[in-house]
């Protein structure tokens, strides 16, 4: 008997985005592990990133959305997390982005970005979607402002520190 | 709805035992805010409870197997957890078990679910070796294990500060 897992897989020019895996687990470890990792939660021991894979992949279920490991379509390597997040304790639906070592620079999380904000609104319907963006994550905001979100407001997480609430614009805008 | 689907249930005389579901997060929730969960990662507030449930989901979507939602059968009610542990980074596969409610206790639900889901795990996952981590000095938990027939290993090692209970591999 195969456990299955009903989630969608979204493509788009150099990436496939699909539901987290267990062969995704050593280059999460890898990146949790590293100083990348400060801006969310890290760096953190591979027991609690094997947590955090799970947990992406419960997301889904308890959200019925959730965030896709990005597959680089060239090397069928997992780049990175991109997606659609809202666990307890956040604000509003989330559009966040991760990018594992050696991905980054190549616009790789601008591109999964709006895929998965096309699948949040054309396909899920939502009419609004934010980033948290930590204080000092340069390279975060600056996807943000590709993406063409804007600062809106301050948060601060218990575990993440102070954020930026940054808001994308909506369906009409981008239509 | 994006669902988990073709995973196992087992039954016993009074129990069933099913994947979790989300209709299950609030009682799972409520019980690792207490100190009943201490001997099992928590107390964890809402929002750390509520990322672990979704860890208990995802084992299952990770390893193809996972804890168990225990009920008596005919009533949905979440009475607890037993079934499978196995994170990457632990040394062995695990059957464990936490009952949500001190009035469950008593009533041997945790023996006759624990009971299944180990007969399960030789006879079905054919798995090679079963341990419960167990953490001390949590000794109603070791008289369960004790009482499955499962005896400490004091050479094996563990993924935290916990006794190793291994349990017997039945003769054929």
């Amino acid at each position: 008997m195969t456990v299955t897992f009903s989630t969608p897989t979204l493509e788009t020019e150099r990436l496939i985005l699909r539901a987290p895996a267990l062969t995704d687990f050593d280059v999460l470890a890898d990146f949790y592990a590293s100083p990348r990792a400060e801006f969310v939660g890290g760096p953190q021991s591979r027991e609690l990133s094997w947590r955090n894979l799970a947990l992406e992949a419960g997301h889904w279920v308890l959200r019925g959305f959730g965030r896709w490991t990005l597959v680089e379509k060239t090397t069928q390597n997992p780049v990175g997390i991109v997606g659609l997040w809202h666990p307890e304790g956040f604000p509003e639906n989330e559009l966040g982005w991760d990018l594992f070592d050696g991905a980054t620079g190549k616009g790789y999380a601008t591109e999964a970005a709006i895929a998965a904000r096309h699948y949040a609104y054309d396909t899920l319907g939502w009419t609004t979607l934010t980033s948290l963006i930590a204080i000092g994550n340069d390279g975060s905001r600056r996807v943000a402002e590709r993406l063409g979100a804007t600062y809106d407001s301050d948060f601060t997480h218990e575990r993440f520190g102070p954020m930026q609430l940054w808001r994308h614009p909506g369906p009409e805008a981008l239509t | 709805m994006i669902t988990l689907t073709n995973t196992p249930t087992l039954t016993t005389e009074r129990l069933t035992l099913r994947a979790p579901q989300p209709q299950d997060a609030p009682t799972f929730i409520e019980f690792y805010k207490t100190d009943r969960a201490q001997y099992v990662g928590g107390p964890k507030d809402d929002k750390r409870g509520w990322e672990f449930f979704c860890t208990e989901i995802g084992h299952w979507v990770m390893r193809g197997y996972g804890m168990f939602v225990v009920t008596y059968q005919g009533d949905d009610t979440p009475l607890g957890i037993v079934g499978h542990w196995n994170p990457k980074t632990w040394p062995e596969q695990e059957v464990g078990w936490v009952i949500f409610e001190p009035a469950i206790e008593g009533k041997g639900i945790a023996f006759e679910a624990a009971k299944a889901v180990i007969d399960y795990t030789w006879t079905t996952l054919k798995w090679a070796t079963i341990v419960s981590y167990i953490a001390y000095p949590n000794t109603r938990s070791i008289a369960l294990a004790e009482r499955l027939g499962a005896v400490r290993d004091e050479d094996a090692e563990t993924p935290g500060t916990a006794y190793v209970y291994r349990h017997p591999r039945p003769t054929a």
